[in-house]
């Protein structure tokens, strides 16, 4: 493929939001304030599982400053929910983990705030509680006794305490496994963790005289909280209004409503703006982490190591609400799956509830954990057979127009140059340099979500352009890459493109910054944008020009007739007099791939569109006696399709790993009797900069058919691979395969305690 | 509620604030004098979004008590640099893309200046970056665009002679 000229697309320019970011002037929502602002805090459960028999707020309403104070008795018994209608504001009749809101006050400061909450009496009658996600599976103790009652997307198939069962299957796997060389059989679990970001979530809302709220707040999916918003209050969405200033962080951690609804039911009662702000202790208590896992992974091979059938389960302890744990234990099939050929599979995902906090969808959601399991046990395979790891690999990937694991197709496959590539940076000939360090490889593929974009683009009279999109940009520089796409396509210099925060009352709809496909959309929509606007542009340079409109470019801010041209400027200020101004809007929307639906169930995501391939590939050390593991060298080779802008490319390859060397070394919200006992940053250990090395980023370009000038979908993969790459290391260094996240160093050196003796 | 006056001197300006004891500096410096380039989160100097300089050493002021800085002089991020004249900091982390959401961002910037001022003339090495900035999490860039960032801004501020 010949490497286009663009001027702007694929460039290393800054991001339009750095000075702002830099200076301090950039506007957070955690810096929105209003006059007469109230300071709103939520009563949260203290205990995992027990009946409410008693709220008594008569105390907490008289102590100075207090101005409101709701409960469920206040509010419509509403439930919610994405996959399953399963989750209220407050607790209803019972809490069903230590954290559940039970109710909200609003106060002239967070202290006096803070002293209603402690004065409001709470009596509780404790039921057994269920934390653990497999012995939950068949319990007698239902978690959510009236579930049959709550809606539920129809895809969704629950049965007692589990709120989502998904399969894919694929030839027969038990007459494969009768006639296989050999069969390996292995469990993984996987933490729960907390994406991390360093702004809170936080909301402030405040009601018009027309009885319309606006919630000015951190989300990620400013029309997806609009929605929740509007069934929780009781309003058509059109009365609802959310603002997205800026925000500190998602990671996927702020896609559904957090804070926003207690601030607009605050604000309602007490008929006064209010800000509500997470602390630490409910980020890691009730925040939405990424779910703790179970996986349990049946291999079979032939003698060379070609995969023959695997079947594999996956248990996702989605806590108190299914939240994304429906969807999440769904994706664990095609990342069971992996980028490999099988023959036969038989996967099936659960999600169950347990008394523990809802859990959320942080960066690749499921990524993480599936291949863990998947990309350990394909190094346990290789051991036992004799084979190089990457050897294995090798014999296994899938190339163009194999079918996956729905029957779909694979197209613009890269995984043997993202395989090779790390490989060779990282010396993989020397996989043992030293005593006690190893080499680690793994691979994985994942999809670039679908969904529609719109954006509205107005060339201004200074012939720069604005561009309105329903996308929040979250800090991966995704909407300063799309801003590249409509300056290349428009002739114009980045900093001509004008980007203003979300506001959902003015913005096209968006499905939202999530699944790596920010970019991807909203690029196509500003490249449908731009194409229209050319139509605009020429038609109207046409009469000036006096000139045909075939044969027409624009070029350096002009539109160019022949010998003739007239500047972008220009036509922007005849259009402002005689036809309302040069203005489109431009839409995208990614059909899914078509798949082979007998091979899935119960699968709300059963087709990935415009996959991406990477491999990660780590050079460790473990020390003997402590088993404190330290990264010597870090590679990805990671398929972006095209680099739009490869500086922030390598920004998302490297901040996604150092989460994912988080998940693989030191994090996890740990629960002992469904109480959290690391509820602060001390003992939350995420690295820090003498954590992590200088990641190392191979862009690989092999250009999707779906997305802008090739472009595939960027920010998640990278967490994906590191715990099973930095597994292989550890094994390759020790000889021991940890198989339990994260691998700390006490897990590490009880192992190599357990080698020795 | 008893309230005391505060004198102190932020980015150069003198100010008299009245304040209740318990107040901290982020407090003090977000709710009372608009300065809402310092960032909050934690509240227990675990994550140093908070940072700002006190006598130009790097302070966690989400845990540093008003009352404590009576008639010293803060630092805060708008302090070192606006968007016509950039700090050669502020430069190199938008040059180095070390700049993703940027919540963390200036207390890490100040947190990288409290440390240059404190060696000046020294050329540290990444590993001693590294460590000058543990105290502060950044989630979203991995640290490695920020370690070429500071070291940048070493060689710019070495060659413009320039130590602000």
């Amino acid at each position: 493929m010949s490497v286009p000229n663009y001027r702007v697309a694929g460039r290393r320019l800054a991001r339009i939001d750095g000075v702002g970011k830099v200076t301090g002037k950039h506007v957070y929502a955690a810096d929105f304030k209003l006059p007469g602002m109230l300071y709103g805090k939520v009563l949260r459960s203290s205990r995992a599982h027990a009946l409410i028999k008693k709220v008594d707020t008569s105390r907490a309403a008289s102590i100075p400053g207090v101005r409101g104070i709701i409960t469920s008795a206040d509010i419509p018994a509403v439930r919610y929910g994405q996959a399953v209608r399963d989750t209220t504001v407050f607790a209803l009749d019972r809490v069903l983990f230590t954290g559940h809101a039970i109710a909200a006050v609003a106060a002239t400061s967070l202290e006096a705030a803070e002293r209603a909450l402690a004065a409001i009496e709470v009596e509780y009658e404790d039921l057994p509680g269920l934390f653990d996600p497999e012995a939950a599976l068949d319990s007698n103790v239902r978690i959510h006794p009236d579930w049959e009652s709550y809606k539920a997307l129809p895809i969704i198939a629950r049965h007692g305490n589990i709120s989502g069962r998904s399969r894919i299957r694929v030839g027969d796997v038990e007459a494969t496994f009768a006639e296989a060389y050999r069969i390996y059989e292995h469990r993984f679990t996987t933490a729960l963790v907390h994406p991390g970001y360093t702004e809170p979530r936080v909301a402030t809302a405040d009601w018009d005289a027309s009885g319309n709220v606006t919630v000015w707040c951190n989300t990620q999916l400013p029309f997806d909280t609009q929605n929740t918003l509007a069934e929780i209050l009781d309003l058509p969405a059109a009365r609802v209004r959310v603002s997205v200033p800026g925000i500190g962080g998602g990671f996927g951690g702020k896609l559904r409503i957090g804070v926003e609804h207690f601030a607009a039911l605050l604000a309602r009662k007490t008929a006064r703006p209010v800000k509500v702000m997470s602390t630490s202790e409910e980020e890691l208590t009730s925040a939405l982490p990424r779910q703790a896992s179970v996986v349990l992974l049946k291999t079979a091979v032939d003698k060379d190591g070609h995969l023959l059938a695997r079947s594999g389960k996956i248990i996702v302890d989605c806590g108190a609400c299914a939240g994304s744990g429906p969807g999440t234990a769904a994706i664990s099939l095609q990342v069971m799956a992996g980028p490999y050929r099988t023959g036969a599979l038989e996967l099936e995902g659960i999600a169950v509830y347990t008394n523990k906090v809802p859990s959320g969808s942080f960066r690749a959601p499921a990524g993480p954990m599936a291949n863990f399991a998947m990309e350990c046990q394909m190094d346990m395979i290789a051991k036992d057979l004799g084979l190089d790891p990457l050897e294995i690999r090798l014999r296994n990937i899938v190339r163009d127009g194999d079918a996956g694991p729905s029957g779909e197709i694979h197209k613009s496959v890269s995984i043997e140059e993202c395989l090779r590539k790390a490989a060779d940076a990282i010396g993989w000939h020397d996989r043992n340099p030293e005593p006690g360090r190893g080499k680690g490889i793994a691979c994985s593929w994942w999809m670039t979500t679908g969904g529609s974009s719109g954006v509205y683009v107005k060339i201004n009279p200074d012939g720069t352009a604005t561009l309105v999109s329903g996308a929040v940009e979250i800090g991966t520089g995704a909407i300063t890459g799309a801003a590249q796409i409509l300056a290349e396509e428009l002739s114009l210099d980045l900093t001509d493109i004008n980007v203003t925060g979300v506001d959902t009352q003015v913005a096209p709809f968006d499905y939202g910054a999530q699944g790596s496909r920010t970019t991807f959309s909203v690029g196509n929509a500003c490249l449908a944008a731009a194409a229209d606007l050319r139509r605009q542009m020429f038609e109207l340079a046409a009469k000036q020009l006096d000139a045909p409109v075939d044969g027409m470019v624009l070029r350096d801010k002009h539109v160019v007739a022949g010998s003739k041209s007239i500047s972008i400027a220009e036509l922007a200020r005849i259009s402002r007099l005689a036809g309302g101004g040069l203005i489109a809007h431009g839409t995208a929307i990614s059909p899914a791939p078509p798949y082979d639906p007998t091979r899935t169930e119960n699968h709300p995501l059963p087709a990935w569109n415009s996959p991406s391939y990477h491999a990660h590939a780590v050079d460790l050390s473990v020390d003997q006696a402590t088993g404190k593991v330290t990264i010597n060298r870090y590679v990805v080779a990671q398929d972006v399709g095209f680099a739009i802008n490869p500086t922030y490319i390598e920004g998302q390859i490297e901040g996604g790993v150092a989460q994912g060397i988080g998940q693989a070394l030191s994090e996890e919200i740990a629960y002992q009797d469904g109480r959290v006992m690391n509820a602060n940053l001390t003992d939350y250990k995420m690295p820090t900069a003498m954590d992590v090395p200088d990641i190392e980023s191979i862009i690989v370009e092999c250009r999707s058919a779906a997305g802008p000038y090739g472009a595939k979908g960027v920010g998640e993969p990278p967490c994906i691979q590191p715990p099973a790459a930095i597994g292989n290391a550890i094994a390759a260094a020790t000889g021991c395969w940890p198989r339990s996240l994260p691998m700390t160093a006490e897990k590490i050196s009880a192992a190599l305690r357990a080698e020795r003796t | 509620m008893t309230r005391k006056i505060l004198n102190i001197i932020v980015n150069g300006e003198s100010h008299q604030v009245p304040i209740e004891l318990h107040w901290t500096l982020l407090q003090v410096l977000r709710n009372e004098i608009g300065m809402m380039g310092t960032k909050e989160n934690c509240l227990e100097a675990e994550c140093g979004v908070c940072t700002v300089l006190l006598d130009g050493r790097a302070v966690n002021s989400c845990i540093l008590l008003a009352g404590q800085v009576e008639g010293r002089s803060i630092t805060t991020i708008e302090g070192i640099g606006n968007p016509e004249h950039l700090h050669p900091l502020q430069e190199t982390f938008i040059e180095c893309g070390a700049v993703q959401c940027g919540y963390c961002i200036p207390g890490m910037i100040l947190t990288a200046k409290s440390f240059l001022d404190e060696n000046p003339g020294c050329r540290p090495t990444r590993d001693e970056i590294r460590e000058a900035l543990a105290g502060t999490l950044c989630r979203c860039t991995g640290y490695r665009k920020i370690v070429d960032a500071v070291a940048a801004a070493v060689e710019r501020m070495s060659i413009s002679g320039q130590h602000q």
